[in-house]
């Protein structure tokens, strides 16, 4: 049996919540299978994020992105796409991609690991999600629940 | 003739530093004309968002002021609250607070020093680097930091902006079973401090020798965390009301940060401050510890502050397991309260250092205006002085590179927390 973990990131900020969102909406679809399924809504969480990642087999992360593309846009970040670390640490800052550096270079990722960005546009806090956010979440939530189910079938056809 | 050059260097770091702030140093004919430690984060009103809450509500939005120290912020503001209602603790809740406590101690000084600080003295622009060289600490230091976040968890019901602490006592009380768990953990992480000081004494440190005064609270029987009265390395030993009549706030121009200073000079407060003040109230296995390494209290080189950390974390392992001995489940966690009019005050050391609040409150609980005191302001005036002599010390002929990278390792020696976002450093340096 797979442990699985899948985290939303976001914060209160209108778009920002692009990550919890999925994850509420992986949670309403009951997506539970026979993982060992854990799903978490985290509010930057900083160097804690390395924590996450260890005693795992699969981390799925969801994080709201702003690359100049059009929101409600979905990327799957394969990890030569991982932004390579620029803006030094902080305590309070560290953000996903520098907990995910630190922890590759301490070998504590999962030996799965998926990435995904929900591309927003700016986010202020005390605005509400906009729509597409909100389709982009569902979607994404249906492609992780396949994903999962998907995994689930070929662990039973390997068992067998 | 000689020829005046300018050299305006803005550097895109340096986001160990917490808040958004600047360095400007301006060198003419080998000498300092100008330093300033530029605070330009906007203020984030946190003082007057209190005015009118119910005082029930005071703990849980003074943890938002800050991510890695929120225990600081609800403990002092509980504690001031508690004075001025009248309320005795339950023997129970106070030493609780002083366990909650330690497991931010141990979280925020890890991180500090792991992540934020020890990247400097490796030659590294910052932890992951280190991590490539230094795995076996870095990961040691995660696990202290994970631990500290687990002991905030256990009384907080979350380590970010925990939630635990009311008016009074506690919400909760952990159940027995997770206690006896979390002291076999708390046991196993000693050696692992120990280790850790080993590690941090035989980091190379520049020599840099200082005079200044440290500023810590004080208490008569343990070494000063969530309670104690104000002492200073000159003699001084006052109570937490008293704190107006010897320290004051000014306003620079040139920083949205409020400077301290006590009877108008800088002072240092933090971990390096306590440590010289409050050195004879370590446990006996801290002291021997320190005494073995040849770590000489008290000390004047700020650059001693990462192994006055780790030092400290060893502490903060050794009283939680001392004070988690024997624990119950108390039949209320938490006293009644009362709330009546008046003033206020408290005071606790956060891992940056000494942390007060003020509190005015009327008739029904009610904040009428507030003002806190956090341990970054009253540090800067000390980092600019620091950065003034120390940077004589080094040597100012050497290249803009070297100046800015011991500028940063000075700063960060404070761990300053200019605001709860990330930032960076920029330094401008002028020569003529």
């Amino acid at each position: 049996m797979s442990r699985v973990r899948i985290l939303g990131i976001g914060s209160p900020s209108g778009d920002d919540q692009a990550g919890w969102l999925t994850v509420d909406a992986l949670a309403g679809c009951g997506v539970q299978g026979d993982h060992e399924l854990a799903i978490e809504k985290l509010d930057r969480p900083g160097a804690n994020l390395i924590f996450l990642l260890e005693n795992a087999d699969w981390v799925i992360l969801v994080d709201a992105m702003q690359s100049g593309g059009q929101p409600g846009q979905i990327q799957h970040l394969d990890r030569n796409q991982w932004p390579a670390y620029q803006h030094g640490l902080s305590s309070h800052g560290l953000g996903v991609h520098g907990a995910l550096s630190l922890a590759h270079e301490l070998g504590s990722l999962p030996s799965r690991i998926d990435l995904y960005g929900i591309e927003i546009g700016p986010a202020n806090p005390g605005e509400q999600v906009g729509a597409e956010i909100q389709a982009a979440a569902q979607q994404l939530a249906r492609r992780i629940a396949a994903d999962l189910a998907a995994t689930l079938r070929q662990d039973e056809r390997t068992c067998t | 003739m000689t020829e005046r050059r300018s050299v305006v260097i803005h550097v895109p770091v340096l986001a160990r530093v917490e808040g958004e702030g600047a360095l400007d140093l301006r060198i003419e004919d080998g000498d300092i004309a100008e330093l300033r430690l530029r605070i330009f984060e906007p203020p984030r009103f946190f003082e007057k968002f209190l005015e009118g809450r119910h005082y029930t509500e005071i703990p849980d939005m003074v943890a938002r002021i800050c991510g890695i120290c929120p225990v600081a912020y609800q403990v002092t503001a509980a504690q001031a609250l508690e004075r001025l209602f009248g309320v005795e603790l339950d023997p129970w809740a106070q030493a609780m607070r002083r366990v909650f406590y330690c497991g931010e101690w141990i979280q925020s000084h890890s991180l500090h020093i792991h992540l934020l600080a020890a990247p400097d003295f490796f030659g590294c622009s910052n932890a992951i680097e280190l991590a490539r060289i230094a795995p076996d600490a870095v990961r040691r230091g995660l696990r202290i930091q994970g631990l500290g976040n687990e002991l905030m968890d256990l009384f907080g019901a979350r380590s970010v902006h925990p939630v635990g602490v009311r008016v009074g006592g506690f919400h909760g009380a952990p159940s027995l079973a997770r206690i006896r768990d979390m002291r076999e953990k708390l046991r196993a992480a000693l050696p692992e401090a120990e280790a850790l000081i080993r590690w941090a004494a035989a980091i190379p440190m520049p020599q840099d020798d200082q005079a200044f005064v440290s500023v810590a609270t004080q208490h008569p029987d343990v070494y000063a965390i969530e309670h104690g009265d104000i002492g200073a390395s000159d003699g001084l030993r006052i109570g937490v009301d008293a704190f107006d009549e010897h320290f004051a706030e000014q306003h620079e121009p040139y920083s949205t940060a409020l400077f301290s200073t006590y009877h108008q000079r800088p002072y240092l407060v933090g971990p390096l401050a306590r440590l010289n003040l409050n050195h004879g109230h370590l446990p006996n296995p801290v002291q021997a510890l320190i005494t073995n390494i040849g770590y000489a209290l008290p000390s004047r080189n700020l650059f001693h502050s990462l192994l006055a950390r780790a030092v400290e974390i060893l502490l903060a392992l050794h009283e939680a397991l001392r004070l988690l001995d024997g624990y119950r489940v108390p039949d209320s966690p938490w006293v009644p309260v009362t709330p009546r009019a008046g003033v206020a005050t408290g005071c606790t050391e956060a891992p940056r250092g000494l942390l007060w609040h003020r509190y005015e409150m009327d008739d029904d609980g009610r904040v009428i205006n507030a003002r806190i005191v956090p341990p970054t302001s009253q540090n800067q005036a000390r980092i600019e002085e620091d950065l003034r002599l120390s940077l004589l010390n080094f040597g100012l002929d050497h290249p803009d590179d070297a100046l800015r990278l011991h500028c940063e390792k000075v700063i960060r020696n404070y761990d300053p927390c200019i605001s709860c976002a990330t930032h960076f450093l920029r330094l401008n340096v002028e020569r003529a």
